[in-house]
């Protein structure tokens, strides 16, 4: 057995890939070497994000930040969505890089974005890590409220060079909020929430899911002048014992409509609720997205908690 | 020794009988069984009662499945979640779901079948002409199950999100969306199954000693060996169909009655009927109650139990 000539074989195959790598690294150094100006901005975790300051190609991983980045008039920037942005109908066309939970990294390097937005970090830690690597910025935007909302699409403005049309939106979509508020806080003492309207709101009818302390619509229900029985509840979206649900007899009850969640679950059926027919679906999109819609779904909750009072 | 017996179906019976009552004694919502009334009632009724004697007929018919099993197989490691019957039973559900929604009885028959496929692989798989060993059947098992996983996780993937999520938590063993139908079925089942299991269990014994002896003894072992895969089959179906995978009650059950009582199945098969409801029903009490008024599967209670303890089973193996 000739080791020796094995070995410079093995060293020179080393060495040819090293080559490669080298080469292949520059030339991917020199393509994402910005020429373009950059400047330093923090996204809503805080981190700082170096983005160019003219951005023209972004992608979105999730259907509220598509929404938001359309409504601030940069839609045409972005160049990716996931499959689950279907709103509005311009999506259609962009391409798809896979849904929220499980993005396709491969498909988005090759859409050369300047600009992820994502809007959760936890799940994508590794991820981020590439996509950085690849000289691509990564922007966390996570509202969590109304609010939330209002400040993210300033900022997104902000981002996109948008600034107009973003604060022209967000003082139109605050008076449209103004009108349907009643504003209940849950600060307020329990004594004086008990003429409040009880919303249940029911994600999924079996197993029962629900909205708990945790979810933003716990605070739009608030808002609607209503409140949520479950409000109390850890977690975001928990799912809730048949026999406490029961128990909660709601006046309104919301159905995060979809195909298996189109009636109230049979707990609910000497609730006052079921029994005075205040059982309304509403767009599962707009009520499950923190975007520029949730003012409709405001609005709509609103309008529900006005009727056969 | 008879009247040993009869000291111990006296001690599992009482024992169901205590398990039942403090369950439906205990809940999210607290509740005077003495004065029901309007919702107290609907609750009592409609959502506990029901998840409670269905949490029993599981349990019952997973620990008398995983008992005749285990005297089939010669293997105290048999167990349906293990073997991949309860997977084959989920899967056999999954399909009738997405395709025959609105056939009540479709969800069971479907379970039976994928549950009988499954056991029916994973034996042909185990059996070498060296006989079978306790590493090949496991691994078999394993397989199995891990090949039906991916077949489910591909099915979940194409069903369309709002109805994922529910069978995420159905998977993992869920006696929430227990109704009187559902119980009904599986009390069914679970009495005529144990009751014909028990009937083998005289054969069942000879074979443990080996399949030849048995021969000898004239006992017809293809003929046993067919009942029992065909009714461990039918009780995981109906149980899985009735309440997803609850894992390690065919294991740890059968286990602790055999150091109880030995291991002639004439008491083994019964007893662990008995002792696997008791388990399931407090396992669901937990479940229902610990992070009240949110719930945790039931299935992650009962392999909470039974991941360490099958740990030590085969270690000691």
């Amino acid at each position: 057995m000739d080791f020796g000539l094995k070995n410079s074989n093995y060293k020179l195959a080393f060495l040819i890939t090293f080559a490669v790598i080298a080469a292949f690294g520059c030339r991917g150094v020199e393509v994402s070497s910005p020429v373009l100006e950059t400047r330093e901005v923090n996204d809503d975790l805080g981190r700082t994000v170096r983005v160019p300051v003219k951005l023209d190609r972004a992608i979105s991983l999730a259907p509220s930040l598509t929404e938001m980045i359309f409504a601030i008039g940069a839609g045409d920037r972005l160049v990716g969505v996931t499959t689950y942005c279907n709103y509005p109908a311009e999506t259609a066309s962009i391409e798809k890089i896979g849904d929220t939970q499980t993005p396709n990294i491969e498909k988005i390097i090759a859409l050369r974005p300047q600009i992820v937005f994502v809007s959760t970090a936890s799940q994508l830690e590794a991820f981020t890590k590439t996509l950085e690597d690849q000289g691509i910025a990564v922007y966390v935007s996570n509202a969590k409220s109304l609010d939330e909302v209002f400040q993210s699409l300033l900022h997104l403005g902000e981002l996109f060079g948008t600034k107009g049309k973003a604060e022209e939106l967000v003082s139109n979509l605050n008076g449209r909020a103004d009108q349907a508020e009643h504003v209940h806080t849950l600060d307020e003492p329990t004594a004086e929430r008990k003429n409040f309207t009880r919303v249940f709101v029911q994600i999924s009818n079996d197993p029962l899911f629900t909205i708990g302390r945790d979810s933003f619509l716990t605070e739009l229900v608030a808002q609607a002048g209503g409140i949520s029985v479950t409000n109390d509840v850890p977690t975001a979206y928990p799912k809730l014992s048949k026999e406490s649900a029961a128990a909660m007899n709601p006046d309104v009850i919301f159905l995060s409509d979809s195909e298996d969640n189109r009636e109230a679950s049979s707990v609910f059926k000497d609730s006052g609720a079921v029994k005075n027919g205040r059982v309304y679906r509403i767009n599962a999109d707009i009520i499950s997205r923190p975007g520029p819609r949730l003012v409709d779904a405001l609005e709509e909750i609103a309008l529900r908690l006005e009727e056969k009072k | 020794m008879f009247k040993n017996r009869i000291a111990i179906w006296i001690i599992l019976i009482t024992a169901l009988g205590l398990a039942l009552i403090l369950s439906v004694l205990i809940g999210s919502e607290r509740l005077s069984p003495f004065d029901l009334s309007g919702t107290d009632r609907a609750i009592f009724f409609d959502i506990r009662l029901p998840r409670v004697l269905l949490g029993a007929c599981v349990g019952a018919s997973l620990a008398a499945a995983g008992a005749s099993l285990q005297a089939l197989l010669r293997n105290p490691l048999a167990e349906p979640y293990l073997l991949g019957v309860s997977n084959g039973a989920a899967l056999g559900t999954m399909i009738a779901f997405v395709f025959f929604e609105q056939f009540f009885f479709a969800r069971p028959v479907f379970a039976f079948a994928g549950a009988g496929l499954a056991t029916f692989t994973v034996y042909q798989m185990a059996r070498s002409r060296a006989g079978m060993n306790v590493e090949r059947l496991v691994l078999s098992g394993v397989i199995v199950t891990t090949f039906l996983s991916s077949i489910i996780v591909l099915l979940t993937s194409l069903l369309d999100a709002a109805r994922l999520r529910g069978f995420t938590f159905w998977l993992l063993g869920d006696l929430s969306q227990a109704t009187m139908n559902g119980f009904y079925l599986t009390l069914g089942a679970s009495v005529i199954g144990t009751i014909v299991l028990t009937s083998q269990a005289r054969p069942l014994n000879l074979m443990m000693i080996g399949e030849r002896d048995a021969m000898d003894f004239g006992v017809e072992v293809g003929r046993v060996r067919m009942i029992v895969f065909g009714i461990a089959s039918l009780l995981v179906g109906t149980a899985v169909a009735a309440s997803g995978s609850v894992g390690y009650v065919g294991l740890i059950v059968p286990h602790l009655v055999r150091l109880a009582i030995g291991s002639d199945n004439r008491l083994v098969v019964p007893f662990s009927a008995i002792a696997g409801a008791v388990f399931v029903v407090l396992a669901d009490t937990l479940a229902r109650t610990v992070i009240a008024p949110r719930e945790l599967p039931v299935g992650a209670v009962t392999a909470l139990i039974g991941a360490p303890m099958f740990i030590y089973l085969l270690r000691k193996n």
